[in-house]
């Protein structure tokens, strides 16, 4: 137990004495954190943004006029079968000639337009689903023989393109983010691991002079270990600092750009600051602890 | 307590080539001697010293150091032997970043002696060696030879049978170089085996102690009370 205490205390104190390169390290973990978390964030950003589109995109399906309430309910009941719808919602003609007024109340010559004509706006079914992707599997349903009769129109077959368009865009964006935020946290990794090289091969000497008088391999590697942990757990409070302020100044004005976005960003911070700061905590020791472990190694091979 | 027995060392050099550093040399030190290797540079003086402290392993022949076979010692063992033997260098090898007191402590802490023995057994090595009012100053604010009594002081601090000082005055002007000798023959009438490497030839010719001449990697005298001329 007292060699535990023992080392670290001296990783501690050569933490402190070997002050310039602590602050080297740590600095270059600070940034590898900072860039890795807003990485992060714009991931969840982005990917907010792409759900609040594909949130948007659902099917009308509007049903001829004249068919018996029947056949509608038996086209709830089949599609409601299906896994990847969220919520299927009937609009009856009279819903649909309320939602026309609502939306056109301020055109006042086209309201009084409607007056003593027949409703010619159809009944329609407005399905929502999980995955926008699976949106065919529902148009195929409807056009089955069973339903054909009574299905006027599909929505979703008419702006397909523009639909297919925007989720070849969205899915190439969150890879294109994926692909970047590893390629990011492979290089801060490269950069943080060198660093800490550097810092023990300038030490090189005196892990050999602990050799000459009969430290074991563990004995030496301790304190280095000790001090990696440190510059993990300082780097992150660091980093945790500057993002939080950062975001507190900059999340009004995604806001006012990308409504819902920043809320977003400062409700999922708010939520999971714990989690992010556990995750960052994690991330910089494990960085820390593991870079020490890796660069001292090669040097403490008795010959 | 240190016994070569037809040890050759050999070193590869960067053109291809090689050089025997050390040919056949056999040679037996008892317990509580204090031996003198001198010799040119390259004659063979400081492979000696780093094959006893086991930094390099013979080419040829076998090395007994307290009944040890170093033959037969494994590689994760060298701690511990270190730990039985004290080395003294030319360049004392100090911890920079690290106190007077801390360097002398770190010989106890690696062998996992109890934080007060060290409180207690630090002191009274640095007052032996004549440095008890430096003990919180750091390497860099000592002189040579301040800092060559603080590695004797690391070198003996954990009661190792054997010390061995390799140059121990080479840095040192010939009044603190005799002070240093002074201290290792202290040591030396504690009962501590001693085998030091000089070629300053005032230091032997004062000692009257074994010398053993080294010149081209063989032994070429090797005399008790013995004398040395550059």
């Amino acid at each position: 137990m007292h060699s535990f205490i023992r080392m670290v205390k001296s990783g501690f104190s050569s933490f402190i004495r070997n002050g310039w390169l602590s602050v080297a390290s740590i600095t270059v973990m600070v940034l590898t954190l900072l860039t890795l978390s807003i990485f992060f964030i714009l991931n969840i950003v982005l990917n907010t943004g792409i759900k609040t589109i594909q949130d948007k995109i659902d099917i009308s399906a509007y049903l001829n006029d004249g068919i018996k309430q029947s056949v509608v309910i038996d086209l709830q009941n089949d599609l409601a079968g299906m896994s990847e719808i969220k919520s299927i919602k009937y609009i009856s003609k009279d819903d649909a000639l309320a939602a026309f007024k609502l939306q056109n109340k301020d055109n006042q010559k086209l309201l009084d337009s409607l007056n003593g004509i027949d409703n010619s706006l159809p009944a329609s079914l407005e399905i929502k689903v999980y995955d926008p992707n699976k949106l065919d599997q529902i148009t195929t349903t409807l056009e089955s023989n069973k339903y054909k009769a009574s299905v006027m129109k599909i929505s979703y077959k008419e702006n397909k393109e523009i639909i297919d368009k925007l989720f070849r865009a969205t899915n190439l964006t969150k890879q294109i983010g994926i692909i970047i935020t590893a390629a990011f946290t492979l290089v801060s990794l490269i950069i943080i691991f060198n660093t800490v090289r550097i810092a023990i091969f300038s030490r090189m000497e005196e892990i050999e002079i602990m050799k000459l008088v009969g430290a074991t391999p563990g004995f030496i590697k301790g304190p280095f270990i000790i001090e990696g942990t440190l510059y993990g757990i300082i780097a992150t409070v660091i980093s945790m600092l500057v993002l939080s302020s950062v975001l507190y100044f900059v999340t009004p004005a995604i806001a006012s750009y990308i409504g819902g976005v920043g809320d977003n960003i400062s409700n999922f911070l708010r939520d999971n600051i714990v989690q992010v700061l556990l995750i960052q905590l994690g991330v910089g020791i494990t960085i820390g602890v593991f870079s020490s472990w890796l660069a001292i190694r090669k040097h403490l091979k008795f010959g | 307590m240190i016994y070569f027995e037809k040890v050759s060392k050999i070193y590869k050099q960067a053109e291809g080539g090689t050089s025997e550093a050390l040919k056949n040399i056999t040679l037996h030190i008892k317990p509580g001697e204090f031996v003198i290797v001198v010799g040119h540079s390259g004659a063979g003086k400081s492979t000696l010293i780093k094959l006893i402290n086991r930094e390099i392993r013979p080419d040829k022949g076998k090395i007994f150091v307290g009944g040890l076979d170093y033959s037969e010692l494994k590689k994760r063992d060298i701690p511990y032997l270190r730990r039985k033997i004290g080395v003294v260098f030319q360049d004392y090898k100090l911890l920079p970043k690290k106190t007077v007191f801390e360097n002398v402590g770190y010989a106890l802490e690696v062998a996992g002696i109890r934080p007060k023995e060290i409180k207690e057994r630090v002191p009274r090595i640095l007052d032996l060696v004549g440095l008890g009012a430096k003990t919180n100053c750091f390497p860099r604010e000592l002189s040579g030879g301040e800092r060559q009594r603080v590695a004797i002081a690391r070198a003996i601090v954990h009661q190792p049978r054997i010390l061995i000082a390799d140059e121990p005055t080479g840095n040192l002007d010939p009044k603190t170089s005799w002070e240093i000798v002074e201290i290792l023959q202290k040591i030396n009438q504690l009962g501590t085996t001693i085998i030091m490497t000089t070629h300053n030839s005032h230091i032997v010719n004062k000692l009257k102690k074994r010398v053993i001449k080294l010149a081209d990697g063989k032994i070429v005298t090797d005399e008790a009370m013995g004398r040395y001329e550059n």
